[in-house]
């Protein structure tokens, strides 16, 4: 008679217990999640919706009492810097596409010839630590009484047009991103077995037929991602035109929006062209993360 | 008779042109390799010149007379920020992986928000945001801030990596064999989880201790960093001082990084910054 109850008394604090121990469980997760998010909101997420609504003043009347909105910082990018987008977007191309042509061999002798791999890795990791040191160095191999003049002299290229032009800046901006690419490519490359191209091979496909009928449809992800990745990161180029472009290559938009905003104070000018390059850089990283999937292993 | 002889002729000629298109192909990965490290090498003969055209290393100790405070603000702020990230990332990629988390996808491309920024958009929303909001323009916080949210998606990453190749079984044996939770989060999983954790301590310390560009729109005159300063030093043009302070800090990114490759190799790096 005693026994039932005892069992039932002990029964309910249990599934009591049990219950609140699955609630703890389900609040664990988004508790250990909350400080990441906390600091994503307040340094990212806040300063972002700042800016949007610092992109719709006028001037610097942000930070003081007579605040006026007004479109003007959008369509006076739209009538007078088209220019400085045109440029940007044409340095990230150029150097994107320079990047894939030498990159997709490099990445494709990588991993189908190389053992010394570990060193390749080592000494790529040289353009990774930043823009600034690369640019700085190239800048003085670049001088026109450089350590560089006797090649350029050899191509019978005036020294003196070489440092400070468009194909300078290009260099630097190609070299800087160029393990971006090969990294893509190489991920996608390793994943097509070398049986493929040996089956082709066997067939009779010559060389070049092999690479537009079989590796290069295989590897498409990894080249598109490359690709986008390389595009992003040179969207924001900032230092490479300054140690080694002209007033053309220095037009690109993280400059102006620098010397607006810094210089001149002009934050709601400076916050619409950040917020214009913010749009582009994210549609270029949400398509590249969409076609990177399986390359990155994301 | 002319045919037979012929054969071994030609096979040779056929191999020979393969070893030259061989050989061909690693000159190609070479000349890339001197243009990776020819910048560095550059800078480093630069620093070690002379005025009389001799070799020193006076603009070394020039360097570190100079700029030692610069230097060690640096070394501080980067180890702040390693350990901020730490303290977020560790219990973040925990409980991405073994906890239910509501719009777990969601929250994860949210948290690599600060990733994809441009980092001139990062430093001119920082700049409006410190000043107006949180009223620390200039200071050490605002820094730490900045690259903490920069850089801690950097350290997710690996620790997520190694965690989901962490068997479940390493954890239950410890808390069955007596161990509490702290115990078995302490010496089981996270020394187990050491190259992962590791990985982001790297990538976190190779991206800050080198950051300038963030750092020039919101650091003032007392919080200037050795990256900010080569830049600051680069529109002085091409002394052997710049050139020594740049070389000391890309040696000792780059020692930091052999070491790391010596010692862990380079698995947990795949999938993020550094290939």
């Amino acid at each position: 008679m005693s026994i039932p109850a005892s069992t039932q008394k002990d029964a309910a604090p249990s599934t009591d217990n049990s219950r609140s121990r699955e609630r703890r469980r389900r609040l664990t997760g988004p508790a250990m999640v909350l400080p990441a998010l906390l600091v994503t909101v307040l340094f990212s997420i806040i300063p972002i919706v700042y800016l949007a609504i610092v992109s719709f003043t006028e001037k610097s009347s942000f930070f003081f009492r007579n605040t006026t909105y007004t479109w003007a910082n959008y369509s006076t990018i739209w009538d007078r810097y088209l220019p400085n987008l045109e440029t940007t977007m044409r340095l990230a191309l150029l150097s994107s596409l320079i990047d894939l042509i030498f990159g997709y061999p490099f990445a494709y002798i990588l991993i189908r010839k190389v053992r010394y791999r570990e060193l390749v890795r080592t000494l790529m990791v040289f353009p990774l630590f930043g823009p600034l040191y690369l640019a700085y160095g190239l800048s003085y191999i670049f001088l026109p009484n450089g350590p560089l003049s006797p090649v350029l002299e050899f191509f019978n290229i005036p020294a003196t047009k070489w440092l400070y032009s468009e194909p300078s800046t290009l260099f630097g901006m190609m070299i800087f991103t160029f393990p971006f690419m090969v990294m893509n490519i190489g991920a996608a490359l390793s994943n097509v077995d070398p049986m493929l191209e040996e089956a082709a091979n066997t067939l009779g496909a010559a060389p070049w037929k092999v690479f537009i009928r079989v590796l290069f449809p295989l590897s498409y992800g990894g080249v598109l991602a490359g690709f986008l990745m390389c595009f992003g990161w040179n969207l924001g180029v900032f230092v490479v035109p300054v140690l080694l472009g002209g007033l053309e290559q220095q037009r690109v938009i993280s400059l102006t929006l620098y010397s607006k905003g810094m210089s001149q104070q002009d934050f709601g000018m400076a916050s619409a062209m950040g917020i214009v390059l913010m749009a582009i850089a994210f549609i270029v990283t949400w398509a590249s993360l969409r076609f990177s999937r399986g390359a990155l292993g994301a | 008779m002319s045919a037979i002889a012929s054969s071994p002729v030609q096979r040779n000629r056929k191999l020979s042109s393969r070893t030259v298109f061989g050989a061909l192909q690693h000159v190609y990965i070479w000349i890339w390799l001197v243009l990776f490290a020819l910048p560095f090498v550059v800078t480093i003969l630069r620093s070690i010149q002379d005025v009389d055209g001799g070799h020193s290393f006076a603009a070394y100790q020039q360097v570190f007379e100079s700029y030692r405070g610069n230097l060690w603000f640096s070394v501080k702020v980067t180890v702040i920020t390693i350990i901020i990230n730490l303290l977020v990332s560790i219990p973040g990629a925990y409980a991405i992986v073994r906890y239910t988390v509501p719009g777990k996808r969601f929250v994860l491309s949210l948290l690599n928000l600060a990733l994809y920024t441009p980092g001139a958009v990062a430093g001119i929303s920082l700049v409006i945001t410190y000043s107006y909001l949180f009223h620390i323009p200039r200071t050490t916080t605002g820094l730490v801030g900045a690259y903490v949210v920069g850089t801690y998606p950097l350290m997710l990453v690996p620790i997520i990596v190694a965690l989901r190749d962490l068997p479940q079984v390493y954890e239950e044996a410890a808390r069955t064999l007596g161990a509490n939770r702290a115990q078995s989060l302490f010496r089981v999983e996270l020394p187990l989880l050491g190259p992962g954790i590791s990985a982001g301590i790297l990538l976190t310390f190779v991206i800050v201790f080198n950051e300038f560009l963030v750092t020039l729109f919101i650091a003032g005159p007392h919080t200037t960093t050795a990256a900010l300063t080569v830049y600051n030093l680069t529109r002085t043009g091409f002394l052997p001082s710049t050139a020594a302070l740049a070389a000391a800090m890309q040696l000792i990114s780059f020692l930091v990084v052999l070491l790391f490759f010596r010692t862990f190799g380079s698995r947990y790096l795949k999938g993020t910054f550094l290939i």
